[in-house]
């Protein structure tokens, strides 16, 4: 995959360049004055500071890259146009090494040092959890852009009430309980999974599992096997799978791994055998890219977005104006990094303030538009609320990868756990 | 004034600027500070071992695990009592050292290393994959601070990071103390034979395996008490506590600081966390810059930093006596 990299010092350059567009505008023109709310209480003093953290180091480093690219756009974007509430946004990214103890080191430093207004990033669902007890110490709003771990909205903010925490990316339901609505309907009634062995893995097959079964009575799960992180040879997971002789694989390996897994897989002739495969996260760029042609046909992929969906003109123009500026399609993080820091534009527009209190009052329950699509953060557990699609890999002469076909898109509401978490009614389906 | 005033004199200087360190100092150089002592007292209980006994290690991060997940546990089943919290990491860590312990003493050298690091990814992986018990990959999360309690009546808040600075600084005192005490014991000398000839000691009468075992123990102790005090810290015990890469920590920044001193390890754990933390505002690549600085400093001064500083003032004060 080529790489179109930023270091620091043109990053520097970049978010310079656009707050001298943006003190250009408001000198110049006299015409860019703030207007709406904000514009009658001048409270907000100072920059906007976003302190924003992803892995920018070991083999999941292309991750952090994207990541910047969707943070960079909307920076210089919002900026360029007078900012947030006329002020300038600046933003530091550090390395979060993917770590949990660096995770909460760097938001520290964010908050403690170098006076952060809010946070945003956070790749790992062990990271999201080591951070979130000190969200309510640290007191400022964190935007969870890549960790799906449900525990961190229906545990934290649901139950324990650390209000600090948002996500705008999709949780673990689009991966456990939506590939089991997509399930359903595949004359498959023998299940296996090849997934990673930690708590993402495991989540997501118990979800998948759970609720395969109430939408289809009879259903089986006959092999489990699990891959450590790290692992490159999966044959010996491939022949427990092929052993078990199931109808369907469900796998939730991802970016890399997924990549070596479903090329060992194709060599071993699985895909001819195993008829229905879903891949909740296969939809990534990295693993579209990274397979190229090679990526085999109907294997059901989603993801946490999808270039091509919503197929609207905000969406196919910040596509166009990605590829433009990075040269790439966007990955998922790209576009919750972007959403991020314009989830914070409206809400301390609307706030009228970027003191954590108003901030957190004005998110709850707000609705934004974004590439995405249009996104609600539900009021109780913080967690962004928007549809992603599911297709069929297919291959198209426009791209040189496989892309999705046959796109099904089911309403996250009939997917998404809700509060209160626990007892009857929480889970889908709902009636 | 005689040598050991102007020491005395040092250190009553150098502990009255660190406990000033909240009143004068951001959040965020209190909170390194606390990283630094954390990583000072791990480091100078496994110096015991290393510069002490000649004994490398690299299964350390099992005992500091044990210690954080100790209290962990401990916290979350019986009380949240702080400071039994932390005996009991302790405890915890000086059984695991001392089943470690027991396997790994009889060698010596790269087969040492190797048994220790063996021992401690089984803890690891333990860790990781017993869900139900340690919460695996997720960590153990909700570590609360809970009040100090002392003689029944006098309750001590440790909740903000103000406060709790005190509460590792005096724990951090009373290890260096301790490790202070046990280098200049009699036990600390046997220890010290055991480095230099472990033979020829042996043939002293002395069960030279029985003093690896003690002080492997006692190091592990240390490392149980630093685990404890970053679970309280940091609200978590993680499975990478326990993992090799962890246990390298205490090795390098004893290497750095020095093995022959008491205060070789705090100085290199402070050069360590202070270095990482400067280049990492100058370059997203921090990793190869302070790969670099490490490689410098380990090649240029021998016996690391505080090495240096010895020579210097040893040359010193040698050409004003004379």
């Amino acid at each position: 995959m080529q790489k179109k990299g930023i270091n620091r010092r043109q990053f520097l350059k970049l978010t310079g360049a656009g707050s001298l567009v943006a003190a250009a505008g408001t000198i110049g023109g006299g015409l860019t004055l703030p207007k709406g709310l904000w514009a009658a209480t001048p409270a907000i003093k100072g920059p906007i500071k976003i302190g924003y953290q992803t892995v920018l180091s070991g083999t999941l480093a292309g991750y952090g890259e994207f990541h910047k690219m969707g943070l960079l756009m909307a920076v210089d974007e919002i900026n360029a146009k007078g900012g947030i509430a006329g002020r300038k946004v600046e933003v530091e990214v550090r390395d979060s090494t993917l770590k949990p103890d660096d995770a909460i080191k760097n938001a520290r430093y964010f908050v403690d040092s170098w006076g952060a207004d809010f946070l945003g990033g956070i790749d790992s669902s062990g990271q999201a959890l080591a951070l979130a007890p000190l969200m309510d110490k640290l007191d400022r709003v964190l935007i969870v852009t890549h960790a799906a771990t449900e525990k961190l909205t229906e545990d934290f903010v649901y139950r324990k009430g650390v209000r600090q925490i948002f996500r705008n990316c999709m949780p673990t339901y689009n991966d456990g309980n939506a590939a089991a609505f997509i399930a359903k309907d595949f004359p498959a009634v023998k299940w296996a999974t090849v997934s990673p062995k930690y708590e993402y893995g495991f989540t997501c097959w118990k979800m998948f599992r759970e609720t395969l079964t109430k939408l289809k009575p009879g259903v089986s799960f006959t092999a489990e096997s699990w891959a450590p992180f790290g692992t490159t040879d999966f044959r010996s997971h491939i022949n427990t799978i092929l052993d078990a002789k199931p109808d369907g694989l469900y796998s939730t390996e991802w970016a890399g791994e997924l990549i070596s897994f479903l090329k060992q897989a194709k060599e071993a002739g699985l895909f001819d055998k195993i008829r229905y495969v879903m891949l909740p996260v296969g939809a990534a760029m990295d693993v579209l890219e990274g397979m190229g042609k090679d990526m085999p046909d109907n294997l059901w992929i989603s993801g946490r977005y999808y270039f091509q969906y919503p197929n609207n003109k905000t969406n196919n123009e910040w596509v166009a104006r990605f590829r433009k500026r990075w040269g790439h399609y966007p990955a998922y993080v790209s576009e919750t990094a972007y959403s991020c820091v314009y989830a914070i534009k409206e809400a301390v527009e609307k706030a009228g303030s970027k003191d954590t209190g108003a901030v957190i009052q004005a998110m709850e329950g707000m609705g934004m538009n974004s590439p995405a699509g249009h996104r609600v953060f539900r009021k109780e557990d913080h967690q962004a609320i928007y549809d992603v699609p599911w297709g069929k890999t297919k291959a198209d002469p426009k791209f040189p990868f496989k892309v999705m076909g046959d796109m099904k898109v089911l309403p996250a509401k009939e997917y998404f756990n809700r509060p209160p978490f626990e007892g009857p009614g929480t889970t889908p389906p709902f009636k | 004034m005689t040598e050991s005033r102007i020491r005395y004199a040092v250190l009553a200087a150098l502990l009255l600027a660190l406990a000033a360190v909240p009143y004068v100092s951001g959040k965020f150089f209190v909170y390194l500070t606390m990283r630094v002592m954390l990583l000072g007292i791990f480091a100078v209980g496994f110096n015991l071992l290393l510069g002490q006994t000649g004994l490398l290690s690299f299964g350390h991060g099992a005992f500091y695990a044990a210690g954080a997940y100790g209290l962990g546990l401990f916290g979350a089943y019986v009380t949240p009592n702080p400071l039994l919290g932390v005996a009991v990491g302790i405890a915890a860590a000086a059984v695991v050292a001392l089943l470690v312990g027991y396997l790994c003493v009889r060698h010596t050298e790269i087969y040492f290393a190797m048994l220790t690091l063996a021992c401690g990814m089984m803890v690891f992986s333990f860790v990781w994959n017993a869900r139900s018990i340690t919460g695996g990959d997720d960590g153990f999360i909700g570590i609360m601070r809970a009040p100090v309690t002392l003689f029944g009546g006098l309750r001590l808040p440790i909740g903000k990071d103000s406060q709790f600075y005190y509460f590792v600084l005096a724990f951090f005192v009373l290890a260096v103390w301790v490790a202070h005490r046990i280098r200049i014991s009699p036990f600390g000398l046997v220890l010290s034979g055991i480095r230099e000839n472990a033979r020829r000691t042996e043939y002293a009468g002395i069960p030279v395996r029985k003093y690896r075992l003690s002080v492997f123990v006692v190091s592990g102790a240390f490392a149980g008490l630093a685990g404890a005090l970053e679970a309280l810290l940091e609200s978590n015990a993680r499975p990478f506590m326990a993992h090799w890469t962890h246990s390298a920590e205490p090795v390098l920044v004893s290497l750095l600081g020095g093995l022959s001193s008491l205060f070789g390890p705090i100085v290199g754990g402070a050069f360590f966390i202070a270095m990482r933390e400067i280049i990492q505002r100058y370059t997203e690549n921090w990793m190869l810059g302070f790969g670099v600085v490490l490689l410098v400093v380990i090649m240029a001064f021998r016996g690391g930093i505080m090495g240096a500083v010895e020579n210097l003032f040893g040359r010193r004060s040698a050409g004003a006596g004379r």
